[in-house]
Parts: C-alpha cells; sequence; structure tokens
C-alpha cells in the first residue's frame, strides 16, 4: 500500500501536470501583464479625474484683489491640499454685478460654483443657499485670508478686522450641478459594474453542467447553438434581475428611512442625472441588461471552451481584471463631454459602452447616443452570442469549416466521436 | 429529393484534427424502415449519425434529412438518442422527458402528461417525480429514450441504444422500436452488437474505418457468404475423404465446409459412392455475425494495406 505522502504526489503530479499543460493556463500566466496594464490605466484616469475635479468660483473684481484672493488661496492650499479651496478665475466685471453673477452661474462652461465680487472690504458672494457649508465656507476662509495679509503687509493702512462677507442667494448654479452629475454619473457607472461583476462571472462555468453531464449533444441535436447560449443568458439575467430587485428593494427601503431620521428642514442636495430620472431610470436597467448580456456571451464563449473546473478556475483571475480594465477604460468618459481618444474609445469599445454610455447619461442630457449606443450594444450582444456559440461548435463539437469569423483556438482536448 | 427516403446521404467526409474519421459514406434509408448502422469500435458511426443529424458538419459531402438539407429545420420531427447519455441529474422524471419535448417543439403541458403515461406504462409510475439521480443507469437511460419519442417524431435517430441496458430491458427497447415502426416511425440505429440488427432491420449499413463496406437488406448480406455444410459419417476414413473441400473442418465428430460451387448433388454422390454411410447432413445460411465479421475483417486488412500502398506511391 502507497504511503500517504507516495499518494499525495500521485495526485499533487495529476493537478500539477493538468493544470499546467492545459491552455487555460496561458491566460493565467498573462495575469500580470493585466494587473500592470489596470495600474497605468487606473493611474493614468485617477490623475486626469483629479485634474478635472474640484469647484471653480469666478472673481468679478479688480486684478489686484483677484490676485490678493488666488495668493491667499494658495497660501491655504499649500497648507492643506489643492482641492481643498475651489479654484479661482478672473472675469472682468460687468456694471450689473448681481446680473453678472447670475448669468455667470447659469452657463454650463466652466460651471462655476459660485462667484465673488465687490472688494475685500465689501466681500459680497453669490451662490445657492446649500454651498454656504461648503465652496462658501471654503471662500470665506480665503478672504479672510487676504484680508489677514493686507494687514500684515500694511498696504490697507488698518488694523485687521474680518469684513463678513455679504451672500447674495441665487438659484442653483451650473458648477454645483455638474458635480452632482458626476457623482450621478459614477455611482450609475459603478452599480452596473459592480452587478455585472457580481452575476456575469457565473456565465462563465454555465455550460460546464450541460459539458459533463453530457446534455449539450442532446441539446446541439435540437435547437441551434446560438438558442442554447441566448438562452443561457436570458436565464441568468432573469436571476440577476431577481437579485437586483431584491436588493434594490432594501436598499430603497433603507434610504427611505434614512429620510425619515433627517433633522427637521433639512434640505437634501439636487442629486439628479443630467438627463433626467425618468429616462435615466429606464436607461439604467437597459445598460445593466446590455453589459450584461455583452459579458455574459464573452464569458460563456470562453467558459465553454474549457473543459473542467480546474480550466474554469485558471480563467476567473483574468477574467475579473478584464472587467475592471473595462470599467477603468469607462471611467475616462467622466467629465469628458464625448472627446478625447479614450473617452471616444470607451464608447465605442462594445464591452466598455454601457458602462461609458450610463455614466454618460448621469453627466449630459443628450438622448439621441444613447439610442445610438443601444442599437449598436445590441449587435455586439448578437455578434458575441454568434462567435462564441461557433467557437463552441467548432472547437467542443468538433464542427464546421474554417470560417474567417471564428479563429483557430481552443483552451482544452475535447473527445471526439 | 426521394420522399421514399427518411435519411439520405452521399459522400460524407468528416476529419478530426487531421485524422479521417469519416471517409465517403453513402446511406440511403428508406421512410419507415428499421435501418441499422453496424460496425466495430471506432468505425464511425457516431460521427456518422452526428452529421446526419447536424450536430456536426461534414467536411465534405451532403445529406438530407427527411427532405431536409439543414437538420436542425427537421428538428422537430426527429428524436436523437446518443451514445453518451446526459440528463440534468436535479430535474424530476417528468420534467426531464417534458423538457427534451420541449426542445423539440412539444408544448410543455402537453409533455409533462406523455411524460406521465410513458412511464407508467412502462411501470416507472413512482418516479414520475423523482430527480434523475435517484434512478439506477438503466433507468435513467429509459427515461432519455421516453424523451426521445415523447413529441412523437417521423426519425428516430438511437446512438448505441442497447448498451447499458440488461437483458429485459433489451428486449423491451427491441420491442419498442418495432412498435414504432409498426406506427409508421422511421428508426435507424447504430451497435456493435450484431443481433439486434438481425432481429430487428430491414436493411443495414457495415461501416468500417470510416466507409460503409455493405449496403443492403440483412439476407443480402448473408448471402455474401456461401452456406454452410455439416456432415457427421460412420466411416472415419475412405475414398469418400476425397470428395472434401480442402476448407473442411472437423469438430466434435462433425466436418464443416463450405457449400462447393457445384452444388450439394455431386459432393452427395461422391459421399455415396465412397461409402462415407452419411448419418447427418445439413446446409446452413450463415448469419450475420459471420458476415459482420468477413466485412469487417476484409475492411481491417484493407485498411492496414493502405499506409503501405500510400508510402508505396
Amino acid at each position: 500500500m502507497m504511503s500517504v505522502m507516495q499518494a499525495s504526489w500521485v495526485i499533487a503530479r495529476r493537478d500539477f501536470m493538468a493544470t499546467v499543460y492545459s491552455r487555460s493556463f496561458i491566460f493565467f500566466m498573462l495575469t500580470p501583464l493585466l494587473v500592470v496594464g489596470f495600474s497605468i490605466l487606473t493611474a493614468f484616469v485617477g490623475s486626469r479625474a483629479a485634474s478635472d475635479q474640484g469647484p471653480v468660483v469666478a472673481m468679478t473684481v479688480d486684478t489686484q484683489t483677484g490676485a490678493a484672493l488666488m495668493k491667499a488661496r494658495d497660501h491655504l492650499a499649500s497648507r492643506t491640499n489643492q482641492r481643498a479651496f475651489p479654484r479661482l478665475t478672473l472675469v472682468p466685471p460687468a456694471e450689473d454685478l448681481p446680473a453678472q453673477a447670475r448669468a455667470l452661474i447659469a452657463e454650463d462652461e466652466p460651471g462655476y460654483s459660485a462667484v465673488f465680487s465687490g472688494t475685500l472690504d465689501q466681500p459680497v458672494l453669490h451662490g445657492p443657499q446649500r454651498i454656504d457649508e461648503s465652496v462658501g465656507g471654503r471662500m470665506t476662509l480665503i478672504i479672510e485670508q487676504a484680508q489677514r495679509e493686507r494687514a500684515l503687509s500694511g498696504t490697507g493702512g488698518a488694523p485687521f478686522r474680518a469684513a463678513a462677507v455679504q451672500r447674495d442667494i441665487t438659484t442653483e448654479a451650473a458648477g454645483n450641478l455638474r458635480d452632482v452629475r458626476l457623482g450621478v454619473a459614477r455611482f450609475g457607472q459603478f452599480i452596473v459594474f459592480f452587478f455585472t461583476l457580481l452575476l456575469a462571472t457565473m456565465l462563465l462555468s454555465n455550460l460546464i453542467e450541460e459539458k459533463s453531464n453530457k446534455v449539450i449533444e442532446v441539446l446541439a441535436a435540437s435547437v441551434p447553438l446560438d438558442s442554447v447560449f441566448f438562452g443561457k443568458l436570458l436565464a441568468m439575467l432573469g436571476v440577476s434581475l431577481i437579485g437586483i430587485a431584491l436588493w434594490g428593494g432594501m436598499f430603497a427601503l433603507a434610504t427611505l428611512f434614512s429620510i425619515q431620521l433627517l433633522p427637521e428642514g433639512y434640505e437634501l442636495p439636487p442629486i439628479s442625472p443630467a438627463i433626467g430620472w425618468p429616462i435615466y431610470s429606464l436607461l439604467l436597467p437597459i445598460y445593466y441588461t446590455m453589459n450584461y448580456m455583452l459579458m455574459g456571451a464573452l464569458f460563456m464563449g470562453i467558459g465553454g471552451q474549457a473543459n473542467s473546473v480546474r480550466e474554469m478556475q485558471s480563467l476567473n483571475m483574468p477574467v475579473t481584471f478584464l472587467q475592471m480594465g473595462v470599467l477603468v477604460l469607462a471611467m475616462t468618459v467622466i467629465g469628458s463631454s464625448m472627446s478625447g481618444l479614450m473617452p471616444m474609445i470607451a464608447y465605442i469599445f462594445p464591452f466598455s459602452s454601457p458602462l461609458a454610455m450610463i455614466a454618460e447619461a448621469g453627466q449630459s442630457a443628450e438622448l439621441w447616443p444613447h439610442l445610438l449606443a443601444i442599437a449598436w450594444q445590441a449587435f455586439w450582444v448578437f455578434l458575441t452570442i454568434r462567435i462564441s456559440a461557433a467557437l463552441f461548435r467548432k472547437t467542443v463539437l468538433k464542427s464546421g469549416g474554417s470560417s474567417p469569423l471564428i479563429p483557430r483556438f481552443k483552451l482544452g482536448r475535447s473527445k471526439t466521436a | 429529393m426521394d420522399a421514399a427516403l427518411a435519411i439520405e446521404a452521399s459522400g460524407l467526409f468528416k476529419s478530426f484534427d487531421g485524422k479521417e474519421a469519416v471517409r465517403g459514406i453513402d446511406i440511403a434509408v428508406p421512410t419507415g424502415s428499421i435501418y441499422g448502422i453496424l460496425g466495430p469500435n471506432g468505425a464511425g458511426k457516431t460521427t456518422t449519425l452526428r452529421m446526419l443529424l447536424g450536430i456536426i458538419e461534414p467536411d465534405r459531402g451532403r445529406r438530407t434529412l427527411l427532405g431536409r438539407e439543414r437538420p436542425l429545420e427537421a428538428a422537430t420531427q426527429v428524436g436523437y438518442l446518443p451514445e453518451e447519455r446526459g440528463l440534468y441529474p436535479a430535474m424530476k422524471c417528468r420534467e426531464a422527458v417534458a423538457f427534451m419535448g420541449a426542445l423539440r417543439g412539444l408544448p410543455i403541458d402537453v409533455g409533462r402528461k406523455r411524460a406521465e403515461i410513458l412511464l407508467r406504462d412502462n411501470g416507472l409510475g413512482d418516479y414520475v417525480d423523482k430527480p434523475i439521480k435517484s434512478l439506477s443507469k438503466g433507468m435513467a437511460q429509459t427515461i432519455q429514450l421516453f424523451g426521445t419519442i415523447v413529441h412523437q417524431p417521423k426519425l428516430i435517430v438511437l446512438d448505441e441504444p442497447f448498451s447499458g441496458l440488461d437483458a429485459i430491458n433489451q428486449g423491451r427497447l427491441e420491442q419498442m422500436i418495432r412498435e414504432e415502426a409498426a406506427a409508421g416511425t422511421t428508426v435507424i440505429f447504430s451497435t456493435h452488437v450484431i443481433h439486434h440488427a438481425e432481429r430487428l432491420c430491414e436493411r443495414i449499413a457495415i461501416i468500417a474505418g470510416g466507409r460503409v463496406r455493405f449496403e443492403g437488406e440483412v439476407s443480402e448480406a448473408r448471402d455474401r457468404l456461401p452456406p454452410q455444410v455439416r456432415l457427421r459419417t460412420r466411416a472415419a476414413d475412405g475414398r469418400w475423404r476425397t470428395a472434401l473441400p480442402h476448407d473442411a473442418a472437423m469438430t466434435d465428430g462433425i466436418w464443416h465446409f463450405q457449400l462447393p460451387t457445384g452444388g450439394i448433388e455431386p459432393l452427395l454422390k461422391a459421399l455415396i459412392d465412397g461409402g462415407a454411410g452419411i448419418e447427418e447432413l445439413s446446409i446452413e445460411r450463415r448469419g450475420l455475425h459471420d458476415a459482420f465479421v468477413q466485412i469487417a475483417g476484409e475492411a481491417a486488412a484493407q485498411q492496414m494495406a493502405e499506409p503501405e500502398l500510400e508510402a508505396a506511391e
């Protein structure tokens, strides 16, 4: 009788050889490359996002006051960090300052959060009520710092005394709305990504059951393989939607309960996607469905090539990184407004398109790109299913001649008749 | 397309990884017949059936299934039992049968009702709501067979249907095949066990080395071999021995040899004249098994010679 160690060695050797000699192991070995690529992309997107973000305040003041405020702002920012204080832009003052302030606040570009006018002795801050605790508070600090610096340098002639900032309450500023919308864009993108990551990976091993219990032979003789793939995708989509409905319902209840706990008179920020809640509520499940179907069809196609659970396990990590790579690509659209190479790639590349477009719905009110994108994504769902099914037929069922669409590629050895 | 043919195939070729598994198969299965595809292991039977059903595409050649060049177009009228049986283990028996019917276009409710009837009529009434995993292998195979016929197909394709069944269930399956054929259904099955084909089939194809070596009626296959003579004599030796053919061999006191081409009369006269003292003489028609062994054996010899010929060329 073999000793435990001998027997263990026999098992270990077989398992090791089976894993290393499977073709999926190549993908496993390539994972570090994906990690490196992912890191580079994250850094790129992160730096880009950092440069884009932060509120901007327009200063309709003379150049001397503007310079003093900018100096004060830089001084404070150097002691904390650049994003802690709003960026300041000097705008030549018009005759009717309140009217100019309202016009600037309403402009989408560059999207001011507030407007400063007056002088250091009589500062006026134009903007909506709710900025008092954010941009407004920070602007007060900057103004006080400028007043303090002027007093210390003696150019003002008077001892330092903080002048109260006068408030001119306006409607919501475009810049604040943009921040909210960018937040909605990020949130929508994350929700779609998170649920897809959670649920679509299950599709990787979906065909293993049919392959292992040989039902696939009966299915292939009865219905087109495309139907098998599409049917499985639909079934799993249904399962995922049930899960999302349950979790979403619980989240909604928790949110409603939390709102009840807010102090009376507390005003919630105007959280709203640029395209409006009704259309956004429609687009969110559509883009989730598209993302799920696209990723699901791809994963099912990849998973269908694997012959064993072992090969499936080897595929799990690269596939997860693939999804994260797609997310990082889609993140480049936030704040881009349909411009730039990477964002355009993200909108067009079918596997990042749903994530990019749900972000777009958060930050832009245009409807037509969504109609175009949904048609484009649906086409790719169809194409991915066709390719996955054809690849399965060719490499697993060992059928069909050579096709320019289907590369000569397989993961493992499959049994022939 | 000939309406009298349920399946028609010509020049089917299929290679796997550069190795030819099927090398020019021609088959014509008459509508309403029981047709057997016979061949040793690895002859190409399963590959042929899979090509006929459209599970795999041939590299070359053409086939029609119930008149359709695309077999899936006829899928609702076809039942298929694959060699490697496949059922979802957690599915209940009734659901499994109904599901297979639904795959072939049968409404699921109708499938459930028919499944229950099939199960009860065949002594499996207690298993209607039991999962497949609770069944024995033979029972599970029976369930899959019910799934193959539940939608009342015009054509039933069975790949090695008798393997894995005990003698009683093999008998039941033979009976079921006869009943389906009597109802006008065409049945085609593959086997390497010749007795089933001999009992059931009207026509057969013997496949070996990826080629059809014989195609025709069972009696024609048998007739390819000359009848065998059995002879028992009182005299152990004598002049009569010169009348026996060279291939005559004695087993347990009985001579066996092929019937001479000149017929039995000249031999009989020579035996009587030579003083054999005939105790027993009979002429036996050869069975399909013998014909199969000879045909498959010739094919094997030919196949072995082929690489040498190719190398010589």
